[in-house]
């Protein structure tokens, strides 16, 4: 849809400052109530989503005035989707998608933020989201003995993404879940060096015009893999298959799991054993794209009925958050022996973001960073040794930020923890 | 507007560049008003000075906190107190907080409920400043409008600090009044440009016993919130009646006997759209229930101190309920929706769903005072609603209206709202007139006149007949504001 | 100066007094104040002579001081504090201008006792809520004004309660009424349409009351207050409990309060009790004095007219589990002094002599507002300021009430003394000026300045006297209201 297309739901904003706290009722104490980085960061409204909606709503009327500080509110934002579910716990109106629009208008109107752009331009030529300085993408895999998605067919496909596959660092994810789903017994493939970019990072970015030529080149791969079924461990991957393709038309029937439910669905079903006592003390980061963001597409379309009310023919159901993936992750961290699980505050549909979303580690790392801090301290809060998440790109962050502040926080990722409780893995 | 690049600097030699935004693109964010800038203190000190730059500058400040309502004037600063963020102090031995502008109310009430403490939380949403003042949910327990505040620091429009009440002789906040007359008397915030002249930066606010758990703890996922048990020392039902004099009859014999936590006046809609979480399941649930009450009522929660308590005020409710005919809505006593009234009276975030959900937006006409007298009135004005609701110009809601006992019944709170799409301009205009009728009819046969407008809607009708206020308001702004900076639109003045 | 004939053609010329034993009454009081004698003393009886007075006043620049209770006074605030000025003696005006049991409110003049409205008001079934044991030439009226403290505290929402509504006479000669008396209409239409002059907030933005309480009649004269009225209960039951430290009864006072268990509470050391229940500082007041504890908590767990046994049941029982849990021990009585006997007495206006002046025929006092965890700390205070002075520290009377539900209390030392002993008014006076400074100093709030300390008061809280004297000048620009008081 276009931004046009929004001009009711950006007029319908009320001001009420909903969106820059949790949903009220889930407030339990004077900290973390705060859900929205950008405003808590920049604190004039322009950096909350009903500020964005307001200045949308003006924009459509009187035309887009790019001065510096619109581009900062466009930009230093996550579009990590809080302010819509907060919005809709009492609305019926979108934010998140009107905020997208804004930013895609922005890029269309020749505004892209250059570093942005630079990742972007990367992202189409090397089909990358990160510099590969020489490296393959299947690199993580030489030795392991994977069956090649590329050369003969496959039903399940282990999608890896960029970081994971790039970063020496994540790089352990991959091999992990790779062991792991072999462990298991699920027979899959994976495209290796020819693996692409999911390109859900550039829609984020306002560039929709490259992530669909992205996309496109992606779901080919796929479809000539033969792959029913997606799995990946990284989150944003997850969201881009499962969600954004779904809106654009592209993903037909491809079923998209994150590593994180088909891990639950193995151990429940005794395919995997987690029998190591880790005795370790963690808590949980439900990262936006597997979360709020990760619910699943509503397809719709229809006309505001002419009247009083903000109602649809046929009826709109919006998305609110309700329905990510929440549950899987911890009914896997609860069946791994001596693993102690504290929530923090924000969780679930109103976790607080991790600071990577949204391109804001490349435009803006201070503020990225400064949102990881945030997150980290609130995990502390917990007394937990640990913080766990399911989204590579939040766990770099996160480790980076506690490494360049000197905590002694450890950052795991799911697999990692499921791979050292299992008889396979080990200690 | 851009400021001058001079009176730029000045304001952020005071807060920063970071803090202050006078781009005119940005200023539509706000309230869709071109502002002169928008500015950012973090502390009492930053507000004296930046309220004293106005005046040297000759520039109009409005401040703002979460800013849900209002009206915002072109040109002025405004003075977004978002960094003003905390609880200075919970004093429990005195009954009392004191936060600073930008606390929540839900913030502050998350950290009272751990120590067994409430505060009352207004019906525009827990979203909303701490330190409002106004009505909701919880007046019949714990006080209302302006009755809640205590001492109160105040930067007077020239920029000078009062602290009014104790705080002003010693280091404490318990007390807002004296020596002397109390500067109270001015201490008031409501929808502007007529508010207080000047800037609150703290106010202390009355504390009260909260029967509750200390959190409430709750499954599911936004919007469907659960609790995972009802509180066993409490308990929510939603009475209706046969008519309004008998609704109110059991208001205040319910009143008079002490035994309501809560007493909260919504009707059949706002029911339904509180307990929905879109609008077609309200226009659904609406259509079920209004069926099921037999008019008018009102929420009930009763909370026991202890076991017997309990027992007491429960048995004294229905002992009531019987007298006055008042039958409880079976809906409402399932637990999967009477929990989530629970919840939404005692930390109030339904009023976006009963007024702006619905349309968009919505106009409304609010009254405290008896409330006897006013609901005659509202009666009234429901009924004028009744053919907007034909026409399709306004949200079928009944015609109803909405209020309750403040203070245990000894004051009370009415207020009738149309809901509307602020697209359409027909209702919008149709609105407008409904209001301006029913708040001249409210005047004409002397049920109140309204104390929330702007003051530009006071006209030499309305003056006159409630003492002449307006010209004593305007001789106070003109001694407190010697310099203009408090907007006042389309009002001129007393002296030249 | 205003002729007297101009005043008697507004008052009556019988209600216009400048003979030497009139003037001489209206010069001076119990207090310490300097006395001062007035012009003249005039007795309006309704509030358009008020309004006529105080227009005449305006124009001839007249200093006017109201008076509304009748003698002893005790505060110095009525007597003039300029020459030439004109005591307006409202206690002429003693209407009781209604009692209305549905909406629990009374109007009243200001020339209403307490003896007066008591019985009113319970034949409607309801009551106010009183200050202790006023005098019985008391005004209601000048009471509300003054912000004396109540002994409810769970029926004071607001410190300015049980005030409602005033109708007010500014130093211009323009009448005002605040809150719903306000309007639309006039007093007699609203009541026409059901109207009772209840809610105390408003016109507007502002609560236009407040300015006018506490202000020692500076701004304006009252010519009449509708307050809030409570149900009378149909069932009492009073019980004290003695201890020799307070803070064990200020916790116990803060849990009724704050529980909503109890009606009247209060805290009296035991020489204010024993001055009370006796006639004098004769052996009897000795024997009291002696066999009461230091202080004793007061209270009433009450019920109303649904069940009332079952509320006062289940109240006590939780009282019980809070006095276990405070080590505390509720009783009937404390030193044969029946709690039945306490509530009796104080339901009602004290009988002459006034209960203060039994024991050496004069007294101060010495009051404030202080949180309820510096109260145990100002009594020491007081009390070693009172042993240094060679104040026998035994007789000081300590009145705690808490107030507002719970928000603080109010505190009062009364310091009695023989007026007829130089030495002894001199070492009170010392005593109370001393106090008063200390006691400022660790945290006390005198929201209620009087007399000489009145200035030391005021001042300390400079920016808000600024804007008194801004409003003063609005509201009495030609300084007639009262002139010198509150150094407005």
């Amino acid at each position: 849809m276009a931004l046009e297309d929004y001009a009711g739901d950006m007029n319908m904003c009320c001001r009420c400052s909903a969106c820059k706290f949790i949903p009220l009722q889930m407030v339990s104490g004077f900290t973390h109530a705060n859900v929205c980085p950008s405003i808590s960061r920049y604190n004039f409204h322009f950096f909350s989503g009903g500020g964005r909606l307001n200045l949308g709503a003006v924009g459509l009327e009187k035309g887009f005035n790019y001065t510096p500080w619109y581009l900062s509110s466009i930009y230093n934002c996550q579009l990590c989707g809080a302010c819509d579910v907060s919005c809709k716990y009492g609305m019926d109106m979108e934010v998140l998608l009107p905020l997208q629009a804004l930013r895609i208008q922005a890029v269309k109107d020749g505004q892209a933020h250059p570093e942005l752009q630079k990742v972007v331009e990367r992202m189409t030529a090397t089909g990358s989201m990160v510099p590969p300085e020489g490296a393959k993408r299947g690199d993580w895999a030489k030795s392991l003995g994977l069956k090649d998605a590329g050369k003969q067919k496959v039903d399940v496909l282990y999608h890896v993404g960029c970081l994971t596959s790039y970063d020496k660092g994540m790089q352990k994810l991959a091999q992990a879940t790779a062991q792991l789903l072999g462990a298991a017994g699920v027979d899959f493939g994976i495209l290796g060096d020819a693996e692409t970019c999911c390109g859900a990072r550039a829609y984020e970015m306002g560039h929709e015009k490259e992530f669909l030529a992205q996309a496109k080149k992606s779901m080919e791969l796929i479809k000539q893999s033969g792959a029913k079924t997606l799995v990946t461990s990284c989150a944003t991957c997850y969201q881009a298959y499962a969600v954004l393709y779904d809106r654009f038309g592209l993903k037909g029937d491809l079923e998209v799991l994150h590593t994180s439910q088909l891990l639950a669905d193995l151990i429940e079903q005794g395919k995997l054993q987690p029998k190591n006592d880790l005795g370790l003390s963690v808590t949980y980061h439900d990262p936006c794209h597997l979360g709020r963001l990760g619910e699943p597409w509503i397809h719709w379309e229809g006309t505001k009925i002419p009247g009083d009310r903000f109602i649809f023919d046929p009826p709109k159901t919006y998305r609110r958050g309700t329905g990510g993936v929440y549950e899987p992750p911890r009914d896997v961290l609860r069946s791994l022996p001596g693993v102690t699980l504290t929530e923090m505050d924000r969780i679930k549909e109103y976790a607080w973001c991790s600071g990577s979303c949204g391109g804001v580690t490349d435009s803006n790392p201070e503020f990225a960073q400064w949102t990881a801090t945030e997150r980290i301290e609130e995990a502390l809060c917990t007394g937990a040794e640990a913080l766990v998440s399911t989204e590579p790109w939040s766990e770099k962050l996160l480790a980076d930020t506690i490494a360049a502040n000197g905590g002694a926080l450890k950052v795991y990722d799911l697999v990692e923890l499921v791979a050292q409780a299992t008889e396979e893995g080990g200690r | 507007m851009a400021l001058d690049k001079d009176i730029h600097s000045a304001f952020a030699d005071v807060v920063g560049e970071e803090n202050i935004c006078d781009d005119p693109t940005m200023m539509a964010s706000y309230f869709k008003t071109d502002f002169a800038c928008v500015v950012m203190p973090k502390d009492t000190a930053q507000v004296q000075t930046i309220v004293r730059l106005c005046n040297k500058y000759e520039l109009q400040f409005r401040p703002i906190c979460t800013g849900w309502t209002g009206v915002f004037i072109p040109g002025t600063v405004m003075i977004d107190l978002r960094r003003m963020d905390k609880i200075i102090e919970i004093d429990e031995k005195n009954m009392c907080a004191v936060c600073e502008p930008y606390v929540t109310s839900a913030q502050l009430q998350a950290e009272l409920f751990k120590r067994g403490l409430n505060t009352n939380i207004k019906g525009s949403g827990a979203q909303g400043s701490a330190l409002l003042r106004g009505h909701g949910p919880m007046d019949q327990s714990c006080g209302a409008d302006d009755r809640n505040h205590l001492a109160v620091e105040w930067v007077t429009p020239e920029g000078e600090l009062v602290q009014i009440g104790s705080i002003g002789s010693s280091d404490e906040w318990f007390c807002g009044d004296g020596p002397g007359p109390s500067l109270r008397c001015l201490v008031q915030s409501t929808v502007p440009p007529s508010c207080t002249p000047g800037v609150f930066t703290k106010i202390a606010t009355k504390l009260y016993h909260w029967p509750g758990p200390e959190r409430y703890h709750l499954k599911g996922n936004s919007p469907n919130y659960s609790l995972i048990e009802m509180p066993d020392n409490m308990m929510l039902r939603y009475y209706s009646f046969d008519s309004v004099e008998k609704m109110i009859e059991a208001e205040i014999k319910l009143g008079e006997s002490e035994v309501c936590y809560i007493v909260y006046g919504i009707n059949a809609a706002m029911v339904s759209a509180n307990v929905t979480s879109s609008n077609e399941e309200q226009m659904a649930l609406f259509q079920q229930i209004s069926g099921q009450v037999k008019g008018n009522g009102f929420v009930v929660i009763i909370a026991g101190n202890s076991q017997a308590d309990f027992a007491y005020k429960k048995k004294v409710l229905e002992a009531i309920m019987a007298e006055t005919g008042g039958e409880s809505l079976k809906a409402v006593e399932r637990p999967e929706i009477g929990e989530i009234l629970m919840r939404q009276c005692t930390r109030p975030t339904g009023a976006i769903r009963e007024t702006m959900r619905p349309g968009g937006t919505f106009k409304s006409i609010p009254n405290m005072g008896q409330r006897d007298l006013t609901v005659r009135w509202a009666i009234g004005a429901g009924e004028a609603k009744l053919p907007l609701i034909e026409k399709g110009l306004i949200v079928d809601d009944g015609g109803g209206f909405f209020g309750w006992g403040v203070e245990h019944g000894h004051l009370g709170k009415t207020e009738i709202f149309c809901a509307f799409s602020p697209m359409d301009s027909e209702a919008n205009k149709a609105v407008g007139e409904w209001a301006t009728e029913q708040g001249a009819r409210a005047v004409e046969e002397k049920y109140f006149a309204l104390t929330m407008s702007p003051l530009e809607t006071i006209d030499e009708r309305t003056g006159p007949a409630v003492s002449n206020y307006h010209l004593w308001w305007y001789k106070v702004l003109d001694a407190l504001d010697p310099n203009g900076v408090i907007p006042l639109k389309g009002v001129s003045k007393l002296t030249p | 100066m205003i002729a007297k004939e101009k005043l008697a053609e507004i008052v009556g010329g019988t209600n216009v007094g400048d003979d030497a034993a009139t003037l001489a009454a209206y010069s001076k009081d119990e207090s310490f104040v300097n006395e001062l004698r007035p012009a003249c003393v005039v007795k309006p009886h309704s509030a358009d002579e008020v309004k006529q007075l105080v227009t005449l006043a305006s124009e001839t620049l007249t200093p006017l001081v109201p008076v509304s209770s009748g003698p002893p006074h005790f505060r110095g605030d009525t007597i003039p504090s300029t020459g030439g000025a004109v005591v307006v003696d409202l206690s002429g005006m003693n209407k009781i201008v209604f009692v209305d049991r549905p909406r629990r409110v009374a109007m009243v003049e200001p020339g209403v006792t307490f003896g007066e409205i008591i019985p009113a008001a319970e034949k409607e079934g309801i009551r106010l809520n009183m200050p202790l044991l006023p005098r019985s030439t008391k005004s209601v009226l000048g009471s509300l004004m003054d912000r004396e403290p109540v002994m409810m505290p769970k029926y004071q929402w607001d410190i300015s309660d049980p005030i409602a509504c005033l109708e007010v006479v500014f130093g211009t000669g323009e009448d005002f009424r605040t809150g719903q008396a306000a309007g639309p209409g006039s007093i007699e239409e609203q009541w026409a349409v059901g109207g009772v002059q209840k809610a105390p907030y408003g016109p507007h933005v502002a609560t236009w009351h407040r300015l006018v309480q506490g202000a020692k009649g500076t701004m304006g004269i009252s010519t009449w207050v509708s307050m809030r009225c409570e149900l009378l209960p149909k069932l009492e039951e009073p019980f004290v409990i003695g201890s020799a430290q307070l803070p064990p009864l200020m916790e116990m006072a803060s849990w009724l309060i704050r529980l909503r268990m109890v009606n009247e509470c209060f805290i009296l050391s035991g020489s204010d009790l024993a001055a009370i229940f006796s006639e004098d500082r004769s052996a009897d007041y000795q024997r009291l004095q002696a066999a009461l504890p230091a202080w004793v908590l007061f209270y009433v767990v009450a019920g109303y007219d649904y069940f009332p046994e079952e509320r006062v049941d289940s109240s006590l029982s939780d009282i019980t589990e809070l006095a276990k849990r405070l080590a505390v021990q509720p009783a009937r009585a404390v030193a044969g002094l029946s709690a039945r006997e306490i509530l009796k007495a104080v339901q009602g206006p004290c009988p002459d002599p006034y209960w203060k002046l039994r024991g050496k025929g004069a007294f101060e006092d010495v009051l404030f507002l202080a949180p309820n965890d510096k109260i145990e700390g100002l009594v020491e205070i007081m009390s070693g300021l009172a042993g240094q002075a060679g104040y026998p520290v035994s007789e000081m009377g300590v009145y705690v009430q808490p107030m507002v539900q719970g928000c603080g209390s109010h505190c009062e030392f009364t310091l009695t003394y023989d007026p007829e002993s130089a030495s002894q008014a001199a070492q009170v006076k010392d005593l109370a000026a001393a106090a008063t400074k200390a006691l400022m100093n660790s945290g006390a709030f005198f929201s209620r300045p009087y007399g000489d300390n009145t200035r030391l008061i005021m001042n300390r809280d400079a920016a808000s006297l600024t804007i008194l004297r801004k409003l003063k000048k609005i509201f009495d620009p030609s300084g007639i209201m009262n002139p010198g008081k509150l150094c407005l």
